[in-house]
Formats: C-alpha cells, structure tokens, sequence
C-alpha cells in the first residue's frame, strides 16, 4: 500500500478506531501499539483492502481482533490494571463544567464495568452510530446477538448512571 | 427516564481525541515496516533474477543434465536390485539337500565301478626306462 493511501485511512478512520479501541482496553499505550498494528497491517498487506464495501466496519474488525488478542495474552493477570486504567483513562474528552466532568467519569466508570463484548457493541452503536448489520460484520457476530448485547450493556449503564442522570438534569 | 433521551445523553457525550503526533509516528513505523519486507522481497528476486540469468541461456542442456542423472540413478536402483536377488539365488543349500548329494554321488560311483589307472601311473609306464633295464628287456 502506498504512503498516500495509508494517510488518508489514516485521516478518515484513526479517530474512530482510537475512541473505540481506548474504549475497549483503556490504556493509552495499548491503544497506540493495537492502532499501530492496524496500520502496519495494512501496509504490509496492499491487497488486505480489495473488495471491501465498508472500510470503516473492516477497519474496526482489525482493531477489535487485534484488541482481543491483547486481551487474552493478558489473561486475568491484568484485570486489575484495567480497572486500575479505568480510573485514570477515560474514553471521552475532558470537561470544564464540573456537572459533565462528573457525568463523564461516572459513564467512563460504568461502561469499564460492562464486559468487553457489550462495551465494544454499545461504543458502536452509540458513537460510531453503525447498524446492527453493520456491528454484526464488524465483530463477526449475528446481527440478533448485537442486538441484544446493546439492549443489555444500554440497560447496565442506565441503571447505573440514573442517580446522576437525573440530578443532572 | 425516556430511553431515547438518555441514548441521546450519551451520544452527545465526546470522545477523546487521537493524539496528533502519533499520526507521524504510526505511519512511519507503518511505511518503515513495509519498507523492510520491500527490501527482503527485492532480495529474494535478484537472487531469483540472478539463478535465472545462470540457467536460463541453456534450459535444455539443464534439463537433459538432470535426465541424465535421474538415469543413472535408476540404473543404479535396479542394479542394487538385482545384485541382492543373485546372492539370494546363490545362498548355500540345506544340510539335507548336501547329504542326498552325497547319497547320490556314492551311489554313481558304485555304479560306474573303480577308476582307471590314475594319469600319473600311466604316464609312469610310458616313460623311458634306464638304460640297464631296456637291455635286460631286449635280451629277454
């Protein structure tokens, strides 16, 4: 693959795999060797592309398997890291108003607490804003199964964040 | 609490933002990459160019090279094959099969009686004699 090809995947779909992946393993380190990998990937492969429909969802298998492995070499013997993470690096940009700071953190605590494969489906469908199809191709997953991975990590954040969500507003 | 207003909540919430000198760093680690398996790659073809370039002026000598030892291979094989299938044939015979010869070999020999005169004894009479002898003889 050409230089000029990877900057410009690079620039249409970087955001997105970043926000995703720091979303699934909360670690801006991992995120950036896993994105990396993404990248070197692609150019080692020039071919790894064609045919593609939806960059953006093959993109986002990339990462996610790519995420996944990262995970499993970790085993357990990090889940405490990740939620140690968890504290200090939140997926979503850094507030001035003290009411959004703290409905950030407590969003950024509560989807920390979701199993991986709800996080990842919820962060999708919410801020990606992909269908269930297209989640469905993206983590390789029935389309029913996406589905009812968001009903249940969207019913987990709300029962979660209600207290606050209301004070709030 | 409606659903889709706390969807909304949550949509509306930012996400962080990739930091921007990484953007240098990935690509350059993702070309730099790239520019490594290039390199092996192009090694890997002047060596490909370079045997070709050896080979490829006398293809059929080549070729008719490798048929000749591919035959004397074979040969070789059955060779090896059949030297083992002789030395099978030639194995010593069995203790009975030594014994009946030696039956049968008695037996032709009575048969066919007590020899002749051994070849030394004739020869022995057909000898010159001495001279005092040859006299005796005449005179007798």
């Amino acid at each position: 693959m050409r230089g000029l090809e990877l900057r410009r995947l690079y620039d249409e779909h970087a955001q997105a795999l970043y926000a995703f992946l720091m979303n699934l393993v909360r670690d801006q380190a991992d995120t950036r060797d896993l994105l990396q990998e993404v990248f070197v990937k692609l150019a080692r492969d020039p071919d790894l592309l064609d045919g593609v429909r939806e960059e953006r969802a093959f993109l986002i298998r990339l990462a996610h398997n790519a995420a996944i492995d990262l995970m499993r070499r970790r085993g357990t013997r990090d889940k405490t890291r990740e939620q140690f993470a968890a504290e200090i690096t939140s997926p979503f940009a850094p507030a001035s108003e003290p009411d959004e700071r703290a409905f950030r953190a407590a969003l950024a605590e509560a989807l920390a607490e979701l199993p991986a494969e709800q996080r990842a489906v919820v962060h999708l469908k919410l801020w990606e804003g992909l269908t269930f199809e297209a989640i469905a191709t993206a983590l390789d997953i029935p389309p029913n199964t996406a589905a009812s991975r968001y009903r249940y990590g969207l019913d987990k954040l709300r029962e979660r964040l209600r207290p606050l969500y209301e004070e709030i507003k | 609490m409606k659903p889709d207003n706390f969807e909304q909540e949550l949509r509306r919430q930012p996400l962080r933002q990739v930091p921007a000198e990484w953007r240098n760093e990935i690509l350059a680690a993702a070309t730099a990459r790239h520019a490594s398996r290039v390199t092996r790659h192009s090694f890997l073809s002047t060596l490909n160019a370079q045997l070709l370039a050896l080979l490829w002026p006398h293809p059929k000598a080549w070729v008719g090279l490798a048929a000749v030892w591919i035959l004397i291979l074979a040969v070789d094989f059955s060779a090896r094959d059949r030297s083992s299938t002789a030395a099978d044939r030639s194995a010593p015979p069995s203790p009975e099969t030594t014994v009946e010869l030696r039956q049968r070999q008695r037996l032709l020999a009575e048969l066919i009686g007590p020899r002749d005169t051994p070849d030394t004894d004739r020869s022995k009479s057909l000898a010159p004699l001495p001279r005092s002898e040859r006299m005796e003889l005449m005179a007798a």
